[in-house]
């Protein structure tokens, strides 16, 4: 990406210097195992009910040739984050250096202003109560495990990927494999009309899933069923 | 099962919409109060409406504390360390923190008498209650990918859904005063007219944009949030009240409390549906 097209001042992606971490999912691979989001539960004690990462499906054709196409989900990393923006005590933030979108705990006023203003719904709030962590009612989200990555590891959903459809890796450096397959590859964003210039790329995602689709003329009623017991239970 | 994903709550329940409700109403009660130092048809509403105004900047404050869910660090949002002033919540909370300390010092002047300082703090007060609404809007159009909401017609919108709402409460008490049920009255036709013709722009808009906007749409004219938009919001809410004022009851005490009652159910509808009309389509992606 050439200097000019920077939109803003917070995008880092073709900066000198730093490095931009980025996501690549080729779809075609993912089987639906839901293995990334197994381990992502287990790498943060992820509460019930709510998700960092997370694979929805849809069956797509007509028999004999019916499709079953996932789409893993998970924070985009935006290098434009909107909710950066929106928080308004900057206990959201992007580090330069690697681009994570990552999360003052201690600073978090629970105003989910970020939450309203993330077009991916990576964003939830920490229920009351957790088994392991004492860190609650609260905005998380998804970090691109920095912690790990920060330690030379990649992230626990790729690692665990069976498949190898998650790869992951610094998208600055043009001999990283991100680089090479974003190069290489046609690939998708969701939502790219929203100009959060999201760092999660798709190969092979259908038009069917990245967009709203008609699909909520019908809507799921066993997602309102469960959004009602979990509002129930006032977990958050 | 064809299709599975999982459930996402809305970010913003309906205590903000009471709370947009309330804080839009007391920023235009205490503009009404303020305006009574400059012309003598608003000179009954000058007490009744500052206090109804201070009590609804109170629980509206409240309110917007109670539903953070950590409330005890809304000071972090006076922490200048903090502050990110591209955030419009981080403009809201020193806009209401400045207008409370204002209203304050507004009420020593009004029980004082002191028409100099009175005059002063009225206009700076009503500058910083016009700011209410206004960042209440902005703190919903900043959010480009909401459908509704993501328009510059939502600041607008939210200072004419203030005046005419607050105009119906004022209109509660201007203690029998005929030229203050007359300015009280203009007030609801004009502001609500406003009103009336924004929410048709938005409808349009709406109606046309892309397939986030059509789906939205469809939410806010079908099914319950259809009714309460639509029926409560549009029809019940700001065109009933219209006829009602600009007909021969609209000038008696009792068409204008019928209206201001109507006026103030729809003012209530219409920010809730509004609110929640750019959520629903999100929570299904």
């Amino acid at each position: 990406m050439t200097q000019e097209l920077l939109m803003s001042s917070t995008e880092t992606r073709g900066k000198p210097g730093v490095r931009r971490y980025a996501m690549v999912i080729d779809v075609r691979r993912c089987i639906g195992c839901m293995a990334c989001q197994v381990a992502c539960k287990a790498e943060y004690d992820v509460p019930l009910g709510v998700f960092r990462t997370w694979v929805p499906y849809r069956v797509t054709g007509k028999y004999p040739t019916v499709k079953k196409q996932f789409l893993p989900r998970l924070c985009n990393h935006c290098d434009d984050p909107p909710c950066v923006r929106a928080c308004p005590v900057e206990a959201t933030y992007k580090l330069e250096d690697g681009g994570f979108v990552l999360q003052h705990y201690d600073r978090c006023i629970g105003c989910k202003a970020c939450m309203a203003s993330c077009p991916y719904n990576a964003r939830f709030m920490l229920p009351e109560h957790r088994t392991y962590t004492d860190i609650t009612k609260v905005v998380d989200k998804c970090t691109f495990c920095y912690h790990r990555v920060i330690q030379g590891l990649v992230p626990a959903c790729v690692q665990t990927c069976v498949g190898r459809s998650r790869i992951f890796g610094d998208i600055n450096d043009p001999n990283s494999e991100v680089s090479q397959l974003v190069a290489r590859h046609a690939t998708q964003v969701l939502r790219p009309e929203q100009g959060t210039k999201p760092h999660v790329f798709y190969i092979g995602a259908d038009r069917s899933l990245t967009d709203y689709g008609r699909a909520v003329y019908h809507k799921d009623e066993q997602a309102d069923i469960e959004r009602a017991a979990f509002n129930r239970n006032k977990h958050i | 099962m064809n299709e599975y994903t999982v459930f996402h709550t809305m970010a913003w329940p309906s205590a903000y919409a009471i709370y947009f409700f309330v804080i839009g109403i007391s920023s235009a009660l205490f503009f009404f109060s303020a305006l009574s130092w400059f012309r003598e048809d608003y000179r009954p509403l000058r007490e009744n409406a500052f206090y109804a105004s201070f009590v609804l900047l109170a629980v509206g404050g409240l309110l917007l504390i109670g539903d953070l869910s950590q409330p005890g660090r809304f000071l972090n949002i006076l922490n200048p360390a903090y502050l990110n002033f591209q955030s419009p919540l981080a403009w809201g909370g020193l806009n209401l923190i400045s207008f409370g300390l204002v209203a304050v010092l507004y009420f020593f002047m009004m029980r004082k008498g002191d028409e100099v300082n009175g005059k002063r703090l009225a206009i700076i007060g009503s500058l910083l209650a016009l700011g209410l609404p206004i960042y209440t809007g902005f703190d919903l159009t900043v959010h480009q990918h909401r459908p509704v909401w993501n328009t510059p017609l939502m600041p607008v919108l939210f200072v004419g859904l203030s005046l005419v709402s607050g105009a119906a409460v004022a209109s509660f008490l201007t203690k029998g005063s005929e030229a203050a049920n007359s300015a009280m009255r203009r007030m609801m036709l004009w502001s609500g007219g406003a009103v009336g013709a924004m929410l048709i722009s938005l409808l349009g808009t709406t109606a046309y944009g892309g397939v986030g906007a059509e789906l939205t749409f469809m939410f806010l004219t079908s099914g319950t949030l259809g009714l309460i938009f639509i029926g409560l919001g549009i029809i019940a809410g700001t065109a009933v009240p219209i006829v009602l004022l600009l007909a021969p009851l609209g000038r008696q005490q009792v068409g204008m409390m019928t209206a201001s009652v109507l006026i103030l159910v729809g003012g209530m509808a219409l920010r809730y549906s509004i609110l929640y009309g750019g959520q629903i389509l999100q929570t299904y992606y």
